[in-house]
């Protein structure tokens, strides 16, 4: 589904990937793990599209397409999907109307047609209750006074309604209670298909005890250093990082 | 030998034209004339037009050789700009009151011809030019204890394709514990240049109800001086909405005088605009008495190289107790070359009062953006979503849906020029 090839990226003038390669089979989950800084979120970022970014070598194929080439909102029609690390307050933008309208351009795409109000509200309320988002928070305006917890369950509920291919989860663990993680991890793991891919961008390890993964990669300096299986995730939270510092330091 | 540009003064020629008319003989006029030669007209010295040479642009369109225009005779859906609104109409066609064309579709709701042009508020020159020029004044007047239900359209309608000085003055009474709806054009179907001078005086009874709109969407040679003052009585409430979308210049000195206790009074502003347009909205909002509340939020939406002035100023003067006053104006700027001058003056002699004020100037958020389009919605509208959101913020509290749902789609519209 989705290749990675000898990828480089920089932001400004600082250079932050420095050559990932990764495959990703349709029906699999990849986490990748790694210290502070060592470019995860860039990852993510150049994968759904980021501007700010600059690919200064590599190639990204994604069911036969050349993903670089996309801009974001190709990206997303295509079936990448990021749920965001931090999810973007839009007072005045209805949820509910940019779902809708989200979810239509998509299907156009796609050859489906649109939507119209109460076929959109079905499929809404079906997915609000697979992932356990109230109502009231979509009756709000997007993302606006919600709690942390709130605005990441709100970027699953947009993954359950849009379907991707890809789901690229980008720290979505990062302040999240125990019972929040549950309730997004249970959402991640229902829309779990054969034919869709996850990859699951974290520093700690506790939400791969929901989402287990396929594959664990660690990402260190812009550059994948090791690969393993979820065995290497416990390995990595019960030593830390140190340990690969140390060996690469040593190779 | 070296030749010479002859400078022109304006304010001559206001003097030569308005003796030439024969305004003379009018103890008000000559007054209100005598008193703007003594001010003078503002120049780029004037503290409250540093930012909006309106004398330059005057310059560049003002031609007072002809007097009075006979207009075409005109369909009454010409005056129309709300497609499905009924309403009372005050029409003024090239600056003349015309009661040909003004009419009444409501009980207790009365339009005369006042004989006195005199008036306590002339807090600003173009007050006086107004007084000066002024063909008649309008009195708008709404009975006790009415609700009028069709709201009344007062029309600046313009067919001259040369220029028109024009000078509407009107006052508006409404009754107490009645409530009226107000809303503000102009239409210029030949496109030529024109001064819309306006001078209007609200006075909102006790347990009254007001909500007025401003609409300015013109061409890029009209200049408008838009001077309202409004005064409101105990436990009234008044909305007060300007929105601009175009012209050359447009002026808008907004006056509220809080005179009563438990007022609500709200001020909504939206300019939205490009090319080279200057909006200068200054409100003043003066609390005269204890335990009112009065809010202000102002936004801009500037592109091209279009130009925004906003001056707030709050005055709660000492036995204003309890007052609750807020201020707000923020503005995005799409153009390269747009600008906006914003100044917040608050003035507090009391010392039991919630006041606050500010203002924000900014690009469009490009994180917001970005989160729109990962989700598959095109740069083009995503961007039109966020600045509609942006906008219709300041229409969102208005009452009158026909008036509202067309301006929302104003806002849209503008947006998205292609649609």
């Amino acid at each position: 589904m989705l290749t990675i090839k000898n990828l480089k990226a920089k932001i400004e003038d600082k250079q932050i990937l420095n050559g990932i390669n990764l495959h990703v089979n349709a029906g699999e989950v990849h986490a990748i793990m790694g210290p502070n800084g060592s470019g995860k979120s860039t990852l993510a970022s150049v994968l759904s599209g980021r501007e700010e970014y600059e690919v200064t070598e590599g190639e990204v194929d994604f069911l036969g397409k050349n993903l670089l080439q996309m801009s974001p909102e190709e990206r997303a029609r295509e079936g990448v999907f990021m749920a965001f690390q931090y999810p973007v307050e839009i007072p005045g933008v209805s949820t509910i109307n940019f779902m809708k309208t989200a979810l239509n351009k998509i299907r156009e795409h796609r050859g489906l047609p649109a939507l119209d109000a109460v076929a959109f509200l079905k499929v809404m309320k079906e997915k609000m209750k697979l992932v356990e988002i109230d109502q009231s928070l979509l009756n709000r305006s997007l993302n606006e006074g919600f709690s942390g917890g709130e605005k990441k369950r709100n970027e699953i509920f947009q993954l359950a309604m849009l379907e991707p291919k890809l789901a690229i989860l980008d720290e979505t663990d990062s302040g999240l209670d125990i019972d929040a993680l549950r309730i997004v991890a249970n959402g991640v793991n229902k829309l779990r298909t054969k034919d869709n891919a996850v990859i699951v961008v974290t520093h700690y390890q506790r939400l791969l005890e929901h989402i287990v993964p396929d594959f664990v990669h660690v990402l260190y300096k812009g550059k994948i250093v090791k690969s393993g299986t979820k065995e290497l995730a416990l390995e990595l939270e019960a030593k830390g990082y140190d340990w690969i510092k140390e060996e690469l330091a040593l190779a | 030998m070296s030749t010479l540009i002859e400078k022109r003064n304006l304010l001559e020629e206001f003097q030569s034209a308005f003796t030439k008319r024969g305004l003379q003989s009018h103890p008000a006029r000559l007054k209100a004339m005598d008193w703007l030669i003594a001010t003078g007209l503002p120049g780029p010295k004037t503290e409250e037009y540093r930012f909006t040479p309106i004398v330059r642009n005057l310059e560049k369109i003002v031609d007072l050789k002809p007097e009075i225009f006979e207009s075409r005779e005109i369909t009454p859906d010409s005056f129309r700009v709300v497609p499905d609104l009924v309403c009372n109409v005050v029409a003024f066609v090239n600056g003349r009151y015309s009661k040909k064309y003004s009419h009444i579709l409501d009980q207790g709701l009365h339009i005369n011809i006042l004989e006195a042009l005199e008036s306590q508020q002339h807090n600003d020159p173009f007050d006086l030019l107004n007084c000066a020029f002024a063909p008649e004044a309008i009195h708008i007047s709404v009975d006790q204890g009415i609700s009028i239900t069709h709201p009344v359209a007062v029309v600046y309608y313009f067919d001259a394709s040369s220029f028109v000085f024009s000078n509407p003055r009107w006052r508006c009474t409404v009754g107490n514990n009645s409530s009226l709806t107000l809303l503000e054009y102009e239409i210029n179907s030949a496109n030529g240049p024109h001064f819309n001078n306006k001078h209007a005086e609200i006075s909102v009874g006790e347990h009254a109800q007001l909500e007025y709109t401003i609409l300015q969407a013109g061409h890029s040679n009209e200049v408008q001086m838009n001077n309202t003052h409004i005064k409101i009585a105990s436990k009234a409430h008044a909305s007060c909405f300007t929105f601009s979308f175009g012209g050359q210049l447009l002026r808008n000195n907004l006056t509220l005088t809080l005179d009563g206790q438990g007022i609500d009074a709200h001020l909504y502003g939206l300019y939205q605009v490009d090319k080279n347009t200057l909006v200068d909205n200054h409100t003043v909002v003066d609390h005269r008495k204890p335990n009112s509340y009065s809010n202000q939020l102002y936004k801009g939406v500037m592109d091209g190289n279009s130009k925004g002035v906003f001056n707030g100023k709050v005055y709660v003067r000492p036995d204003a107790q309890k007052t609750n006053a807020f201020q707000s104006n923020r503005n995005i700027l799409l153009g390269e070359n747009s600008t906006v001058n914003t100044k917040p003056q608050l003035e507090i002699w009391a010392d039991d009062v919630k006041c606050s004020h500010g203002c924000t100037t900014g690009q469009l958020d490009e994180e917001a953006l970005f989160y729109l389009q990962s989700r598959g919605i095109g740069k083009e509208m995503a961007r039109g979503m966020l600045l509609h959101a942006f906008g219709s913020e300041t229409v969102a509290s208005m009452k009158n849906q026909v008036i509202k749902t067309f301006i929302e789609g104003l806002i849209s519209s503008k947006l998205n020029p292609n649609n």
